[in-house]
């Protein structure tokens, strides 16, 4: 998205977001206005989806403080706003990591949405890539404060690829939009109200389309997970690549991201930005066919662009890291060119260590024996 | 007496009837109203000072003066007879009793506002009223009150009556509108407002029954006769539903000039509290409008006579005032549980949220359960602090108001008897059995005499 915002006509809107000024075209939302800034100014986005129109508002993570309206009615908004869908204003000041009030409502939040959510992390297979996971490491508190049960559901079967694992869900309605706007006939939507809403197919209808398996991308959790990888592996331990082929779909976009583990290819998806959306290809979303998704499991099947750059905070990028340069020792340096002295050699000055025993030359840890000399 | 504008003739029989509606002076103002400009009609009822009778207390006029009029996009009137606050049935009796008042003041704000179809969204829960509604649209349509060219001015409006399933959500008036339109009832993100991007992303004015209503004695008479009745910024004549420890429960048409004292003892009104008992709370406006104790009700944190108003109920902010809200009185008397009552009214609000943001749909039932185990006597002090943490957390921070209505009777409920919850906590055994009764709860506040 935040290259997209780059391509559009120069911009004219002054806007102030944690003490950064930045200019940007009118209409862009306060969301989109913190991409183009980065970094920890941009506010969490658990439902909202740039490529999903009418996403957004509803997890209210990313609700921030307006301090001020607008050059022209500088008076503060009453309320915390959704910034996703709050469109900015010239001369609007945005508080975001710097109000006290935001990160107080954002911890409430992340507490409400961490409530009934099974915390299930270490069976589930989002985990490494969960929204939910960064957003409670990022923005939550060590423990919650529910005492009751968990609300939870039976587990739901529609179709062939997906998984519904409905107590997983956060309900951000990402996945009737992709329904909605990118699959011909919508066929699951909500169900129920409140606490006890679900995401279903009436009736475990399955899940008929060459376009549903993006709902497995746009799940921020672990609600909807793909069959075909289930339980085989954890990320962590696969490689991501970039590749593409052919695809004969003309909707599809054929750009994908393959999970590697040697030659195996574990699991196919779209390639995603650095927000954890879908990437863009020339202003439209790189949205994948299930073909290519779920029936292309062979390298053959594919070319391999080249290794998938993962952000280096990602659980993913573990072990995988591409030219490790060691930081460069400067002491000799800065002393001009001598070695540091040795101030004080211990074994000179007590004898408790014993300098004979050589650490590294005995069989296994030291314990009060290694040096204990009367037995 | 009181003046009576809206009930003066629910009494009469047959007034259901156009007959005896038209006969008793009805249908007045649509005459008077289709020839005056439509703006002249905005302008009437900003000068009545009419506010709205849903809850919010916004100035009718002043909605109605936002719509937007875009060339060739037809407006929209709505009428919100959702009416599923707990305590509030004052719609009903209107609807039930004088169909056509507000099937009258419907044509009167569809011309005013250029709405040639209009709705009643009416709950489900009101399976009978929508057959009356129905007969007296037809009625005034046989009569060319309604229909294509009304009394020959060649203004044209159809009234169509739609019935809810019975959500408490879809008298949120974005969500009333998603239903409208047949979807799921979510509220929708504001902006944009209705009067901008409404029903079908029309101009829309979504207004309650009784301010409809209040349309027409206004045209009759004049915004300026209507505007001298009440006081300050409450205008006009209000719609009372009594209910609870009261002799008379039902609805009454106050001028908003009475105090609470008076409305809650005087046998005008609801003549007292059965067997003798104490007041001890009110809620004074509907389920979610802050619980006020006997003392604070019946006069101001200033220790002034507090008044059945807008300006008076809110004296004081939330620390010591409440909100005229939809009228819907609810008294309590010292038999009963606060912690108890609390937990009911959570438990409507969890039940009734819609699930689509998460502070509401994870908070609501949070707060419920922790009311449940108070109540059962098996709370710890801690909890207290909890749920004035969790409705602190879910008000504002939502995106339609369920989230604060859910939020201010549990904030309010700690903040006027947290000992009576403290009780509960420290009686786990008594609490299940007795009750807290009304103690302190009356007891005259102190005033500082100021200097």
């Amino acid at each position: 998205m935040a290259d997209e915002i780059k391509k559009e006509p120069p911009a004219n809107f002054k806007v102030t977001i944690d003490n950064i000024t930045i200019e940007v075209t009118p209409g862009t939302t306060i969301l989109n206005a913190a991409r183009t800034i980065g970094g920890d100014v941009t506010p969490p986005a658990m439902c909202y989806y740039s490529k999903l129109q009418g996403s957004g508002g509803k997890c209210r993570t990313c609700l921030v403080e307006v301090a001020a309206g607008s050059t022209a009615d500088p008076r503060p908004m009453p309320k915390l706003v959704a910034s996703c869908r709050t469109t900015v204003m010239d001369g609007m000041i945005v508080k975001n990591i710097t109000s006290d009030k935001v990160k107080d409502a954002r911890a409430g939040v992340v507490e409400f949405l961490l409530l009934n959510h099974p915390l299930d992390c270490p069976i589930c297979d989002q985990a490494g890539e969960c929204h939910l996971q960064d957003l409670g490491y990022e923005h939550g508190k060590e423990g919650t404060r529910y005492e009751f049960k968990r609300r939870t559901f039976e587990k739901e079967d529609i179709g062939p690829y997906i998984q519904l694992h409905m107590t997983r869900c956060i309900l951000c309605y990402r996945c009737t939009y992709v329904a909605d706007q990118l699959t011909d006939k919508r066929v699951h939507g909500i169900l129920d109200r409140g606490e006890h809403a679900e995401i279903s197919t009436y009736i475990s209808k399955a899940i008929d389309n060459d376009f549903s398996g993006n709902m497995i991308d746009v799940c921020p959790v672990g609600a909807l997970t793909d069959k075909t990888f289930r339980f085989k592996n954890r990320v962590w331990f696969t490689k991501p690549v970039d590749a593409h082929r052919d695809c004969e779909n003309p909707k599809c976009c054929g750009k994908t991201t393959l999970w590697l583990r040697g030659d195996e290819v574990f699991r196919v998806t779209a390639r995603k930005d650095q927000w954890g959306e879908v990437q863009s290809y020339d202003g439209k979303p790189g949205w994948i066919c299930n073909t290519c998704r779920f029936d292309k499991k062979k390298t053959t099947d594919w070319v391999i662009e080249g290794v998938t750059k993962i952000n280096r905070h990602s659980v993913i990028s573990q072990g995988k890291y591409e030219g490790l340069v060691m930081p460069k020792e400067t002491i000799q340096e800065v002393l001009g060119g001598r070695s540091p002295r040795l101030l004080m050699d211990i074994h000179t000055e007590s004898e408790v260590n014993k300098p004979t025993v050589h650490l590294s030359e005995i069989n296994g840890p030291a314990h009060s024996d290694t040096f204990n000399e009367g037995k | 007496m009181a003046r009576k504008l809206l009930l003066d003739k629910a009494n009469v029989p047959g007034i259901t009837s156009f007959e005896v509606y038209r006969r008793e002076g009805g249908y007045r103002s649509v005459e008077k109203a289709l020839k005056m400009a439509p703006a002249e009609i905005v302008e009437e009822v900003k000068k009545s000072g009419l506010r709205g009778r849903g809850g919010a207390g916004f100035p009718t006029g002043m909605k109605w003066s936002f719509i937007a009029k875009p060339e060739g996009v037809p407006r929209h009137l709505v009428v919100n007879a959702d009416e599923s606050e707990p305590g509030t049935f004052k719609d009903r009796y209107l609807m039930e009793f004088i169909p056509h008042l507000l099937i009258e003041g419907m044509v009167v704000s569809s011309f005013a506002l250029g709405s040639n179809v209009s709705y009643i969204y009416i709950r489900g829960e009101y399976a009978w009223i929508p057959d009356i509604l129905e007969k007296a649209i037809d009625e005034a349509k046989a009569n060319g009150f309604l229909g294509k060219n009304i009394l020959g001015t060649g203004f044209d409006c159809e009234i169509y009556v739609q019935r809810g399933a019975g959500a408490y959500i879809c008298g949120e008036e974005t969500a009333l509108i998603e239903s409208l339109e047949g979807k799921r009832g979510n509220p929708r993100i504001k902006p944009p407002f209705p009067a901008i991007k409404g029903l079908w992303e029309r101009p829309t004015v979504v207004n309650n029954v009784e301010t409809i209503a209040a349309v027409v004695p206004i045209i009759n008479e004049g915004g300026e006769e209507y505007a001298k009745i009440g006081v300050g910024k409450s205008t006009g004549t209000k719609l009372i539903s009594a209910c609870g420890n009261i002799n008379k429960p039902g609805v009454y048409e106050i001028d908003m000039t009475i105090s609470v004292e008076d409305f809650i003892f005087s046998d005008e009104y609801c003549g007292g509290i059965p067997n003798g008992k104490k007041l001890k709370a009110c809620i004074p406006g509907g389920s979610s409008v802050p619980i006020l104790p006997a003392n604070l009700l019946l006069t101001t944190a200033k220790g002034e006579k507090r008044l059945m108003n807008y300006e008076s109920l809110s004296d004081g902010g939330f620390a010591t005032g409440s909100m005229m809200g939809s009228g819907g009185f609810i008294v309590l008397d010292e038999d009963q549980c606060v912690v108890k009552n609390t937990m009911t009214l959570a438990r409507f609000y969890h039940h009734e949220s819609c699930g689509q943001c998460s502070p509401c749909r994870e908070g609501t039932g949070w707060m419920e359960r922790i009311l449940k185990k108070i109540d059962s006597g098996k709370g710890e002090m801690k909890d207290i602090d909890l749920l004035w943490d969790i409705q602190r957390k879910i008000e504002g921070n939502t995106i339609c108001p369920l989230g604060d209505a859910a939020a201010w009777p549990v904030a309010a409920a700690i903040r006027h008897f947290r000992d009576e919850f403290e009780w509960h906590v420290l009686n786990p055994e008594k609490c299940l059995t007795e009750n807290f009764g009304l103690r302190h709860y009356a007891d005259p506040i102190h005033v500082p005499v100021t200097a």
